[in-house]
């Protein structure tokens, strides 16, 4: 694990220390598996953003094929609708475009959420140590007893069903293991002798965390955010399964619910049951793969 | 100078109170209430198109989306505070006799906490629906139903929109199709089917799926539809509905009607509990007892009416407070039989308690009827056998409920062989329908319903309370658009809470002709006094918004 | 005498976790929208009635007292009644915990089985095709929604092929005199067999990961180095030497897996029509019956307490280095 050190004594402007803070991210570009991962990404972000130009139809619009007819369960190809229609009416092409938008929306928010409350809690257990160690550490003990997806669909019950559930529930309970690494790396980092010797020299303890322990940790708090996307996406996916998934916004755990409720599979409307799926797929696997390209950076005796 | 001011400021004040023609005011945004799509697909779908339409008309809709046991707390228990809602009637055996749908469902003495949580309130309407009850010929009693039928077309209560045609399908080399029984507005979903479908071969168990799981086997406690498909069979009750919508004599040999409140019904001689056991008078009578003790509180109000009963030999009879046309229907077929040899030491235990008859369970639930309980497992199976010392015994030996969630799964057990009756498919029946032109082996049977879906307008909000406003609403939508999108065809237009299922009931210029458009609703809306200003609709002249956002 | 004060230590600390979950569940529930008596809504249910319910289910108490209530109630091992079933909680969970458990067990072993061979392997073939399409193609296992790859397998192998049953754990009208007696029979294998696979599938990236990962950390160990040189075969350095090494950590994450493993259960159970606690508590949130509800959830969060618990326990007796907070 390779540290940003600091000479004692010398303070480097701002610009110089973000420079740093993003250097120390450094984007795994040397893995081919990591590379494909962020090309995966980029394609779904280009998605999002260019949804209402990419789709062909409204995805909420109920389609109609004469005047009492709604466009339902229309194979791809007819009247114009590229992965034809669900049940209901809607545009199967159009509901997938704008699914990206939710997924990436969801998968942000959540896996920044989980990131920076993880990476809170461990700097500050582990810098400070006692009490207040004992009292964050205590918190993620009872984060981790907490059975992660019954606690989402109480918490939907709870709330008015909504796609923002699910980053509150990780928010809550997620941040646990970004929380106890990130806490032991701080142990570790505080421990070295030019943090002792900042210490000594009176340096302030929030600015020998900003400067020390933070620009060291972030690669970790990057590597459980990464993971964190794609569990956000796989458990809106359940929830809405369940029934318990935000009606309003269309996404794909969204669409998969859809498509089940309608008995999809027993018409033969692959066309709508799998792309969803498959699209989950990818954009969950790429965090993995992305996550694997840091697994190099933070642990570099790992040779491939 | 500050008199000026004064002044100035007076005469501003003034102009504006006095000078200023009263405004119509913009009507607030309209909530319509749903249950989400996984439980309810066609609500959801019927839900979203109306708003769709009613936006055409200049109103600004909000659909909302919640669970029944959300929608419970908010539009049953909370009567002021909803606008419009999607709601629905099940359709029961016991509901073919259109009584305690047209006086509960509008008459004004429910309003506060039953079933007519609109709030409508019109004495005309309550006249004709108390006069039905107690007249006891057929054919006048009919003519006061009809025009009850025409009073709320006229008022239009809820948006009425459709009865739902129930499909299911069964297995036609297991079972012979000519013995499996289409019941009027229920469909071959019924008790006598499970008592007269004779097996062609080797296979002479009717296995049979539900999506929901078994609350409980209690003859005391109505825990849910499933639920009461098993009671039916391991119960008896002196009448049942038959086939054709009708009561007809069932533990009861024979029945008659003394005089207009007094009815002597003659019990069977032949029947035994399954415990060997035989059933008596003091049994049917318990049977009354025990439901209006207070330890059954859903049984309650179907015995009432019941001042007195008396055991004369095998003769009950039965003294009423007053004359009840639908007493068969409503008392006579719902009371389930229970022996008093186990229930009179629990209902006496009860009454010492905090709890009630539904919380007690039986380990082996005896009854008289066709069927004896053979096993249940927890959400899973429920297993029943043919009793073949009783008079109906069914032809086949056991009657098997798979409790099967996954509704395509449940298709699929129809196609293995796993399951050969599909006694529950809530999902697309154009699927079934499909399945069953695929498979020769499969029928698949659709019938209108006795039940109903409808949108229901709060009463206690305006401009709900202007019957000109709820007509309008009604009329922008035409029903067949609703058949098609919501219902894949598989339902059939209504105006009317009797279905034409209850074909002896039912009004048919309430559907016939009924005229619908958003053009028509847009003129309807105009000559009642609502002008569009800006795109949206306001109320009439003189009168403004009271109800927030 | 050290490890009595590590057992302690843990023991309370798990006391606490299980009491802090108990009450923000029960908070939690308290608080939440939808009409528990939506049960009991019939045609003539009167204020009265509605008045003795509340106080029957304790509802008309302020919510502190109710809360030492439950926790009394808890303690004498009684969860309250259902509000549906008008039945003993604790008599229902219990009796579904079985099939959860049945589940999630053979699922994991299967899992873990396959993985530690396949990781194993993968580890060995090190630099090769075989692993630069193995490990992506493990990472997308993982990646999967779990009932889509039901729904799939289903679709597949039961409503096409027809080679296994749909749904339930035996055949209808089957009768089995003892539950040993159905757990052991091939009717209930033959039922068990999709759902285990599907939650299989997903489960055996972690163990094979992981064991790859231990597996190239030690063979690049001194002593592998020093077996290798001594002219040891590779497989015996395999064997011998790294895989056991390497499969201490594995073990202790099959416990903390048994706990994440069980509260996905619930998408499975609903799926393969398997009556289990996961799919109980989903049906109980729907409906509001929060005695129920909070039974089920408490039920499984016990499972997955214990679970850390054990692994904690076997990490520490495993790896005398740690040092405990």
């Amino acid at each position: 694990m390779s540290d940003a050190l600091t000479p004692v004594g010398k303070s480097p402007g701002r610009f110089t220390r973000l420079r740093r803070a993003l250097g120390s991210i450094r984007l795994p570009l040397h893995d081919p598996l990591a590379i494909i991962g962020l090309a995966i990404y980029a394609f779904f972000i280009v998605m999002a953003i260019f949804a209402p130009q990419i789709a062909t139809h409204d995805p909420n619009e109920i389609l109609f094929t004469s005047e009492f007819t709604i466009a339902a369960d229309l194979r791809p190809g007819v009247d114009g609708y590229l992965l034809g229609t669900t049940t209901l009416g809607r545009d199967v092409f159009s509901q997938i475009v704008w699914g990206a938008r939710s997924a990436l929306l969801i998968g942000l928010t959540a896996a920044f959420m989980v990131a920076l409350i993880g990476s809170v809690v461990g700097v500050v257990a582990g810098y400070f140590g006692g009490w207040v160690d004992m009292i964050l550490m205590r918190l993620a003990d009872v984060a981790f007893g907490i059975p992660f997806l019954p606690f989402v669909i109480v918490l939907a019950a709870f709330l008015e069903p909504s796609i923002w559930n699910v980053v509150i529930a990780m928010a809550l309970v997620l941040w646990r293991d970004t929380g106890r690494v990130i806490r032991s790396q701080t142990l570790t980092l505080r421990n070295r002798v030019y943090v002792e010797a900042a210490r000594v020299s009176g340096s302030s303890d929030f600015k020998i965390i900003l400067r020390h322990i933070v620009p060291n940790v972030l690669p970790l708090s990057f590597l459980y955010g990464s993971i964190a996307i794609g569990w956000a996406i796989l458990t809106e996916a359940s929830i809405s399964f369940l029934g318990f998934g935000d009606p309003d916004s269309i996404s794909w755990g969204y669409m998969l619910q859809d498509a089940y409720a309608s008995q999809a599979l027993s018409k033969g409307s692959y066309y709508w049951f799998v792309p969803p799926g498959i699209l989950i797929i990818l954009i969950v696997s790429a965090g993995f793969f992305i996550t694997r390209g840091y697994e190099q950076i933070l642990f570099p005796k790992l040779d491939r | 100078m500050i008199l000026l001011l004064r002044t100035t400021v007076l005469s501003a004040i003034l102009s504006a109170t006095v000078l200023t023609p009263a405004v119509a005011e913009e009507i607030r945004t309209i909530n319509i209430v749903t249950r989400p799509q996984t439980s309810q697909p066609s609500e959801f779908q019927f839900t979203q198109l109306i708003a769709q339409e009613w936006r055409r008309l200049g109103l600004d809709v909000n659909v909302q989306v919640m669970p029944w046991e959300q929608m419970i707390q908010e539009i049953w228990f909370s009567r002021e505070d909803w606008d419009t809602t999607a709601w629905q009637m099940v359709g029961r055996p016991e509901r073919s006799d259109p009584d305690e749908i047209i006086f509960n469902l509008f008459h004004s003495t429910t309003a506060e906490q039953g079933f007519n949580f609109i709030g409508y309130n019109n004495p005309d309407y309550d006249a004709l629906v108390e006069q039905q009850r107690v007249t006891l010929d057929p054919d006048a009693r009919r003519d006061i139903v009809r025009a009850a039928q025409a009073l709320l077309v006229e008022d239009q209560p809820n948006m009425m929109l459709a009865h739902p045609q129930s499909t299911y399908a069964y297995n036609n080399t297991v079972w012979d199709a000519a013995t499996v029984v289409d019941q009027s507005g229920i469909g071959i979903r019924n008790t006598w089917s499970y008592l007269q479908m004779e097996p062609l071969g080797d296979i002479t168990d009717i296995i049979l799926n539900s999506s929901d799981n078994v609350t409980a086997i209690n003859p005391l406690y109505i825990s849910g539809g499933t639920d009461s498909w098993i009671t039916e069979l391991v119960y008896d009750r002196l009448m049942r509905i038959g086939p054709d919508g009708l009561p007809q004599a069932w533990a009861a040999e024979s029945y008659e009607w003394i005089d207009d409140t007094t009815i002597t019904v003659t019990l069977r001689d032949d029947m035994m509990w399954h415990d060997g056991m035989p059933v008596t008078p003091d049994d049917v009578v318990f049977s009354f007892e025990a439901a209006g003790s207070g330890e059954a509180p859903m049984y309650g109000p179907f015995v009432t009416g019941i001042a007195d009963m008396t055991i004369d030999g095998m003769d009950i009879t039965f003294t009423l407070t007053e004359p009840s046309a639908p007493f068969l229907t409503a008392s006579l077929a719902k009371i389930n039989l229970i022996p008093m040899h186990i229930w009179e030491p629990v209902i006496a235990e009860q009454l010492t308690l905090e709890t009630n008859a539904e919380s007690y369970r039986e380990d082996v639930p005896i009854g008289s009827g066709p069927y004896r309980f053979g096993s249940w497992t927890l959400n899973e199976e429920v297993v029943l056998e043919a009793n073949a010392k009783h008079w109906a015994a069914p032809n086949a030996d056991r009657w098997i409920l798979r409790i099967v969630p996954n509704v395509e799964a449940a298709l699929g057990m129809l196609r293995s062989g796993e399951i050969n009756f599909l006694s529950d498919f809530p999902g697309d029946p154009t699927v079934v329908v499909a399945a069953a032109d695929e498979n020769p082996d499969l029928t698949a049977v659709s019938t209108v319903d006795i039940g109903f879906r409808y949108v229901a307008f709060n009463h206690r909000r305006p401009p709900f309370n202007d019957p000109a406003f709820r007509r309008a609403l009604s009329a922008s939508v035409d029903r067949r658009l609703i058949v098609g999108a919501a219902f894949r065809g598989y339902a059939v237009p209504s105006n009317s809470v009797v279905s034409p299922a209850l074909a002896f009931w039912h009004n048919e210029t309430t559907i016939e002709g009924m005229e619908a458009g958003v053009e028509l609703a847009q003129q309807m809306l105009a000559d009642a006094g609502y002008a569009v200003v800006d795109g949206r609709l306001n109320y009439p002249d003189g009168i403004a918004e009271t109800l927030g956002e | 005498m050290k490890a009595i004060t590590v057992i302690g230590g843990r023991l309370l600390q798990t006391a606490f976790v299980l009491l802090a979950v108990i009450t923000i569940l029960f908070f939690m529930f308290r608080l939440m929208p939808g009409s528990p008596l939506a049960a009991y809504i019939d045609p003539n249910f009167t204020p009265e009635q509605q008045a003795e319910l509340m106080a029957r289910f304790g509802l008309d108490q302020p919510l502190w007292r109710q809360y030492f209530i439950y926790l009394g109630n808890l303690l004498q091992g009684d969860l309250g009644e259902s509000f549906f079933y008008r039945q003993p909680v604790a008599e229902r969970v219990l009796a579904l915990l079985p099939n959860t458990l049945i589940l999630t067990f053979s699922s994991l072993i299967l899992a873990y089985v396959f993985g530690v061979f396949a990781g194993a392997y993968l580890a060995w073939k090190r630099g090769s095709v075989v692993e630069q399409i193995g490990v992506p193609l493990v990472l997308t296992t993982r990646a999967m929604p779990e009932f889509w790859l039901g729904m799939l397998l289903l679709a597949v192998f039961s409503f096409g092929m027809g080679w296994f049953p749909a749904g339930g754990t035996r055949a209808p009208g089957a009768e089995y005199d003892t539950m040993w007696a159905l757990y052991t029979s091939a009717d209930f294998w033959w039922h068990m067999t999709l759902p285990v696979l599907t939650l299989a599938i997903y489960s055996q990236g972690l163990p094979l990961l992981l064991m790859r990962s231990n597996m190239m950390d030690v063979m690049r160990e001194d002593f592998v180095t020093m077996a290798r040189i001594k002219g040891l075969s590779t497989f015996t350095v395999v064997i011998r030497h790294a895989a056991r090494n390497a499969l201490l950590p594995v073990m202790t994450s099959f416990a903390i897996a048994v706990g994440y493993q069980i509260q996905g259960n619930v998408i499975v159970e609903t799926v393969f029509s398997w009556p289990g606690l996961g799919r109980e508590l989903v049906r109980a949130v729907q409906t509001a019956d929060y005695p129920l509800a909070q039974g089920a959830f408490l039920m499984i969060a016990l499972v997955v307490i214990l679970m850390n618990l054990v692994a904690d326990l076997l990490y520490a007796a495993l790896d005398p280095r740690v040092t405990h907070e």
